[in-house]
This record gives structure tokens, sequence and C-alpha cells, in this order.
């Protein structure tokens, strides 16, 4: 007997009932339990035990913790990448600003050298950002176990050398 | 005076751009060349760079809320710079005008597809889970795309936005995304060729890289609450645009030798 419900042994309940005649002779290889009569306070119990569920942390199984860390890094991942194209983006943005800025004060060598050093800072940072994100996410990709976008990505990077060197518009 | 107007001009090409996965390049060049009286030779390495800034301060908005989708665009990029690198070196076999042409007649029927449909293509319900299908068309459309950008000097987003949303039934707002991803590698790509040869006007680039960061950043915050009809009616103007320049620019080229 377990905790479940009464058993009732030999066959199965919907062609006997619980009075018929003796145990077959391999009874326990198909034990089933009896369901037992809906119990009436149930209405009155369900609210509280729906409330205990609420409590209760909901544990999974095994594989869910490793399937959630892997969506955790995943999302850490772009997280990162999106940290670093919006760092590139403002930055780039900031030294324009302050070149723009310096244009402001009266015309002099040393302002007009350092407007020209921003200009070519900033410039050199945006033209590098989407670069080190295309490198960043196939990285990050490889990681994770993707290496067919770690292969794609370093083509990508590869051609667009190639192309950059060779003097193509890419 | 004239700073801030350029810095108007690129708060709406960025903000368009950001909208629409475009780069905002389409809008910005006929708007150099004509409003500010600035020579295409200068107008066309300043909007490359407008593109890759409008890239960099929108991508960001959108991997961080997944909306675009990096799998895809890596394997479309690897297609689109190959395309490019083709498209580089049978341009000197081509007729620039003729291919002008042809791209313009094939916008121009996408366009107007876009704005009569009367019964919309069906979008994927959501925009996380959705299956790109497809890849041979969307590779092959990249490389085409990435051939028409260096023989045209177009970016790639008026033909990929369409061909990831029809062709391999990705949602609109996740192709627009991830075109705006792709478009900066290869606009970065063809800037530094034009800042090799010194084509690139420094003075002019910045306040139109402000005025794109400043107008990318809001317009990627409202691209995922703006309905997606609305996107794509405004696409559809905005590629009526691309072909009525393309049609112009072949046009002009044709038109003495059918003269003759």
């Amino acid at each position: 007997m377990n905790e479940v419900g009464p058993l009732m042994h030999g066959v199965h309940p919907s062609v006997r009932g619980a009075e018929a005649g003796p145990p077959a002779r391999n009874a326990q290889a198909v034990a089933l339990p009896v369901p037992e009569p809906f119990p009436e306070a149930l209405p009155e119990a369900l609210p509280e035990a729906l409330d205990s569920l609420h409590d209760e942390p909901v544990t999974e199984p095994d594989a869910r913790p490793h399937a959630r860390r892997w969506a955790a890094r995943a999302s850490r991942g772009e997280r990162w990448i999106a940290r670093m194209l919006r760092t590139g983006a403002v930055m780039s943005g900031g030294m324009f600003v302050a070149s723009l800025a310096l244009e402001l004060l009266p015309r002099d060598e040393s302002v007009h050298v350092a407007i020209d050093l921003l200009r070519k800072g900033a410039a050199s940072m945006l033209l590098v950002t989407p670069v080190a994100r295309l490198a960043m996410a196939g990285t990050l990709l490889g990681l994770r176990g993707e290496w067919r976008y770690t292969a794609i990505a370093a083509g990508v990077l590869g051609l667009l050398a190639l192309a950059v060197g060779a003097g193509f518009q890419a | 005076m004239t700073v801030f107007l350029l810095m108007a001009a690129g708060v709406m090409a960025g903000g368009l751009g950001a909208l629409l996965g475009i780069g905002g390049g389409i809008v910005l060049v006929p708007l150099l060349a004509l409003g500010f009286d600035i020579p295409l030779e200068q107008a066309v390495p300043a909007s490359l760079m407008c593109v890759v800034a409008n890239s960099c301060a929108a991508a960001a908005s959108y991997v961080e809320n997944k909306l675009s989708d990096l799998r895809l665009g890596l394997t479309l990029e690897l297609a689109t710079v190959m395309g490019a690198i083709v498209g580089g070196l049978v341009a000197a076999f081509v007729a620039e005008a003729m291919v002008a042409v042809v791209f313009g007649l094939f916008t121009l029927f996408v366009s107007l597809q876009m704005l009569l449909l009367r019964t919309p293509v069906q979008e994927p319900v959501s925009t996380t889970e959705y299956v790109p299908v497809n890849y041979p068309l969307g590779i092959s459309g990249s490389f085409v795309a990435g051939g028409l950008s260096a023989l045209l000097g177009v970016g790639g987003g008026p033909l990929k936005v369409p061909l990831m949303s029809y062709g391999m039934r990705v949602p609109f707002k996740v192709a627009s995304a991830t075109s705006n991803l792709m478009v900066g590698v290869t606009g970065a790509a063809s800037v530094a060729a034009y800042a090799w040869r010194g084509h690139l006007n420094l003075g002019l680039v910045a306040p139109l890289v402000v005025g794109v960061l400043a107008g990318a950043s809001v317009g990627s915050r409202f691209m995922p609450k703006v309905p997606t009809a609305v996107l794509k009616k405004l696409f559809a103007a905005v590629l009526l645009l691309v072909a009525g320049q393309m049609l112009w620019k072949g046009g002009e080229g044709l038109w003495p030798s059918l003269w003759k």
C-alpha cells in the first residue's frame, strides 16, 4: 500500500471491483492505485494550497540550471556588445562635441591642433567600434560553443582587411 | 548657423535610419548635395561616416533589447562583404547607369508593393520566437546588396530589410534592427577607403555625426513602440525616394547614349 491510496492487485480496476476474488500470482507487478473519493473539503483547502505554492521556491530538474546559466551568459554577452557599441558612440560623439566647442575659441595654432587631434581620434574610434563589435560577437558566440559563427566573423574581418588593404570600397 | 543646420540634418537622418535600419545615408547625400551645396565626393564619405555612427548608437539599444539577430547578421554580413568585393572588382566592366536603372526599378516595385498591398504578409507574432527561413535567398540577396553597395554607393539596408522581412520571414522590426547592426561594418570599411584617399572632410563630419548620434538614440528608443504597419509605410516612402534617386542617376547616365 502506498501513500496515494489503497492498492488493488491483479487486474485493472475498470474490470474488477475491490470485493472480487483472490489476487493473481504476479500481483505486485501490476499493482495500481485506486483513486479515493474526491474530498469534499477540497474547495476550502484549495486557496491555502495555492498560497503555499507561492511561498515555496519552485525547484526544477537538474538540466534547467545549466540552461539558465547559458541563457544568463548569453544575455551578459549581448549586454557587453551593447555596452561596447554605446561607449564607442558616446566617446566619439563627446570628442566631436569638444572639437565643435573649441571652434568657438579664438583661432590659435594650439587650438587648431587640438581640434584636428580630437576629430581624428573621434573618427578613428567611430570606425573601429563596429569592427570591434564584430570581433566581440564572434568571440562570444565561440565561447558559447557556436564555432560556426566565430569562423564567419573571422571570415568577415579577413575580407574587410583584404578589401581595405586593396583599396576596394567594401 | 550652418553647423546647427547640419546637426539638424543629422538628427533627421539618424532618427530615420535608426527606425528603418537603412543607415540614413540615402537621405543625407541628396540633402547635403542639394541643400548645402556640398560636392558629392565629400558628401558621400561624410554620409557613410554618419551611417557608421547611426549603426553604433542604434545597434547598442537593439542588441540590449534582443531585437537584433546577431547570428543572422553575421551570416548575411559575410555574403555582403563578398558581394562588395566582387562589385568593386567588376565595377570597371559594368555600366553603372544600367545597374542604377535596374536597382531603381526593383526598389520602385518593392515600395509600391509595400504601399499598395491590400492583404499584408503575415508577420511572426513575436520578435523573439521566429525561425529565419530561406537562407539561400537571404545569402544570395545580401551578396547582390553588397555588390550594389560597391557599384552605386548605396547602403545595403534598402535591399536587406525587405529581403529579411519578406524573403526570410523575419519580423520587420528584427530585420530593421539587424540591418542597422550590419551597415556599420560595411560603412566603416567604405569610409576607411575614402579616408585613405583624403576625401573625408572632418569639419563637415563633426556636426553631422553629433546630430546623427542624437537622432539615432531617440529613434532606437521609439522604434520598439512604433507599430510595424507605420514603419513599413515609412520604409516604403523612403524606398520611393531611393528609387527616384536611382532612376534619375541611371537616366542621367543612359539618356545621352539613347539620344545619339
